[in-house]
C-alpha cells in the first residue's frame, strides 16, 4: 500500500501564507520603492554558485552540493559575495558607480531545536564605487527610509567600525579567535583572562575589557578617547564621527554606536550597522562598508550596502494596508465575468469565487 | 519594563539575594510562589521562572530580554547570547572525570573513548578539539555512575567540592572550564533597551562586588 507523503517541511524553511504573506508582500513593495527612489535597478542573482565563492564565510553555516558533473556548489549565504561577482564582470568592462538592489532566499545552517530559521528572504542593495563617509552616510538614511517606509516605529541602529576593533586588538590580539568570540559576547572577565594569558599589555587590556561597554549615544566617542586609543582606532573614530555629523546635517536623529561591535565572518572594512527592534529577538537587518571585497578579483573597490530579514521586518509591525479582501463577484452569477473585468479596468480589487 | 529569565531552584534563591540587594526585590518570595511571572517591587522588571536548561533558549528568542545562568547550562545550550556579567555565585568547575587508573593522554586515537555526560554537546566539543574520536551517552543523573560501571571510560560533569566523585573512586582528569552564574543578555534587548539593561549590569555589579 502507498504510504501518505509528510505533510512537513524539513525544519527551519520558510512557509509564509494568508495575511503574514500578504504584509510580507507589502514590506518589500515598500523596500524596493525606497531603493528605485534612490536610483538602484534590480539584479537577480543565482541562488547557488561554486563553493570557493563562500570560501572565507562561516562554514559550519553552509549548504554544500554537488551536482551531477561533481561540482561543488554552495547555496546563497549572502548576497553581497555572489553580488560582488556578478557586477565584477560588468567593473571590468567599464569602470562605473553602480547601484544594484536585490531580493531573494539566503540559505545558512543552525541547530534544530532552537527555533532557528536556516532560510531567510532578504531584500537590499550594494553600491558598487562609492568612496567616503557621504556613501556611508547615505547608506544609514536609506536604511532609516525603509523602517519608516513599512510603518516600523522604534527600531535602533546601531553602528560600529570594524577597525575600531581591529586597532584595539593589535597585532597580538588580531589573530585570536577566543579573543574575538570573547568580544563578541561582550564579556569582560573573559577578555582580560584571555588578554592576561595572551602577554596583552595593561593598556590595551583595559581599553578591550572597556569595549563592552561602549554602546551608547556620542558621548562614547569621548569616553574611548579616556582610555587612550592607538592611532587606527582614533581614524576609525573620526569616521563615525563624520558619519554622525553628516546624519545630523541631514536632519537624522543620531543612532547608537557600539565601538565593541565585531564580526568574525564578515568582509566588512569600514563603518557597519546592524537595526534592532524591541519586539524581535534577532536584528532586522543591516550593513556596513567593504573595500577590500573585490580584492579577490584583483580589483579596488570602494563599497557599501545593506540587506533587511523580510521576515524578521514582518514581526516588528502590524501594519497592513495589503489585507483587504475586495469586492466579492459570486461565479455562478451570470454576467460575472463582465462584471469582473470591469472593475479590474476600474481598478478595484475583487475576488471572484464561490458564495 | 525588562523582562529577566530566572532558573527555578537554587540559582533563582541566590540571585533573589543579590537582585534585591541591586534594588529590584521581587514582589513576592521567589521560593514561595507557584507564579510563572513575578514583577519586581520597583515596577522595572518582570520575573520568568524557567527550568534552567530553557531559560537560554527564552532569552535568545526575545521572550526574555536577559536572565540569570550558570556558565554550564549556557555551554551546552551554545546560545548566541551576551555575557556581560559574572555574578560570581553558583561557582564549579566543568571536568573530565574517571577511575584513577586511567589517563588521558594513553587515549586510543584509533578507536572511540566513551564518554558519558549531562552535557553532551560540551563532551563532544571538548574531545574534537583534542582530536579524540569519541561516543557521547547523554545521561539525566547520576553521571558518575557511568564511569563507575563501565557504560564509559569517562564522564563530563561540573564538580564543586569534588566529594561525589571521591566517594565514587573517580578523580578529575581535566578542567574544561571554571562555571559560575552569568548574567546574559539578548543581543537586540541589549541595544534597544540600553538604558534599562545597562541600569541592571552596573547595579548588579555593585551588588555581587560588595
Amino acid at each position: 500500500m502507498p504510504t501518505r507523503p509528510s505533510l512537513s517541511f524539513p525544519a527551519g524553511t520558510e512557509l509564509v501564507f494568508g495575511p503574514q504573506a500578504s504584509r510580507r508582500q507589502y514590506i518589500s513593495d515598500r523596500l524596493s520603492d525606497v531603493t528605485r527612489g534612490w536610483g538602484f535597478s534590480e539584479i537577480i542573482l543565482p541562488a547557488f554558485d561554486a563553493a570557493e565563492t563562500f570560501g572565507d564565510a562561516d562554514e559550519t553555516e553552509l549548504y554544500h552540493l554537488t551536482d551531477r558533473e561533481g561540482h561543488r556548489l554552495t547555496l546563497r549565504a549572502d548576497f553581497t559575495r555572489i553580488a560582488a561577482k556578478a557586477l565584477a564582470l560588468e567593473l571590468r568592462r567599464e569602470p562605473q558607480q553602480l547601484r544594484a538592489s536585490y531580493e531573494g532566499r539566503v540559505y545558512r545552517f543552525a541547530p534544530s531545536g532552537h527555533g532557528n530559521r536556516v532560510e531567510h528572504t532578504q531584500r537590499g542593495l550594494e553600491w558598487l564605487n562609492a568612496q567616503g563617509v557621504t556613501y556611508d552616510a547615505a547608506t544609514l538614511l536609506m536604511a532609516r527610509e525603509c523602517m519608516q517606509s513599512v510603518g516600523i516605529e522604534g527600531a535602533v541602529t546601531v553602528v560600529g567600525h570594524a577597525g575600531f576593533v581591529n586597532a584595539a586588538l593589535g597585532p597580538m590580539g588580531a589573530g585570536e579567535r577566543r579573543l574575538h568570540e570573547a568580544l563578541d559576547h561582550k564579556n569582560p572577565t573573559r577578555i582580560a583572562e584571555l588578554c592576561s594569558r595572551i602577554g596583552i599589555d595593561s593598556a590595551r587590556t583595559r581599553l578591550l575589557a572597556e569595549l563592552p561597554l561602549l554602546t551608547g549615544g556620542r558621548d562614547v566617542f569621548a569616553r574611548a578617547r579616556a582610555l587612550g586609543l592607538p592611532p587606527e582606532a582614533e581614524t576609525a573614530l573620526g569616521v563615525l564621527e563624520s558619519i554622525d555629523g553628516l546624519l545630523a546635517q541631514a536632519g537624522a536623529g543620531a543612532p547608537l554606536y557600539d565601538l565593541g561591535e565585531v564580526r568574525r565572518f564578515d568582509y566588512y572594512s569600514g563603518f557597519m550597522f546592524k537595526v534592532y527592534h524591541p519586539l524581535v529577538g534577532e536584528a532586522l537587518g543591516g550593513g556596513g562598508r567593504y573595500d577590500r571585497l573585490f580584492d579577490r578579483f584583483g580589483m579596488d573597490v570602494p563599497a557599501v550596502g545593506f540587506g533587511f530579514n523580510l521576515a524578521r521586518l514582518a514581526e516588528a509591525t502590524d501594519h497592513n494596508p495589503y489585507a483587504g479582501n475586495g469586492e466579492h463577484i459570486a461565479a455562478a452569477d451570470a454576467g460575472a465575468l463582465q462584471r469582473a473585468v470591469a472593475a479590474r479596468a476600474a481598478g478595484r480589487q475583487i475576488r471572484l469565487g464561490d458564495a | 519594563m525588562l523582562r529577566i529569565a530566572l532558573p527555578t531552584g537554587r540559582v533563582a534563591l541566590q540571585a533573589e539575594g543579590f537582585l534585591t540587594k541591586a534594588g529590584y526585590a521581587p514582589s513576592e518570595p521567589l521560593s514561595q510562589t507557584r507564579k510563572l511571572t513575578v514583577r519586581s517591587q520597583c515596577g522595572r522588571v518582570e520575573y520568568l521562572l524557567v527550568k534552567p536548561v530553557d531559560a537560554p533558549l527564552y532569552i535568545e528568542q526575545g521572550v526574555a530580554d536577559c536572565g540569570v545562568v550558570g556558565k554550564d547550562v549556557l555551554m551546552e545550550a551554545g546560545a548566541d547570547l551576551l555575557e556581560p556579567l559574572d555574578l560570581g555565585f553558583s561557582r564549579c568547575r566543568m571536568v573530565v572525570a574517571g577511575r584513577p587508573e586511567l589517563e588521558r593522554r594513553m587515549d586510543n586515537l584509533l578507536s572511540p573513548v566513551r564518554v558519558a555526560s549531562k552535557f553532551p554537546r560540551v563532551a563532544q566539543h571538548h574531545f574534537a578539539k583534542k582530536g579524540v574520536p569519541c561516543t557521547v551517552f547523554k545521561l539525566s543523573g547520576s553521571v558518575e555512575i557511568g564511569a563507575v560501571l563501565g557504560l564509559s571510560h569517562y564522564i563530563v560533569d561540573i564538580v564543586e567540592t569534588g566529594t561525589t566523585l571521591r566517594e565514587n573512586g573517580l578523580v578529575v582528569l581535566e578542567e574544561i572550564a571554571d562555571c559560575s552564574a552569568r548574567l546574559a543578555v539578548n543581543r537586540a534587548a541589549w541595544y534597544a533597551r540600553l538604558e534599562e539593561v545597562r541600569a541592571l549590569v552596573e547595579q548588579l555589579s555593585t551588588a555581587v562586588g560588595d
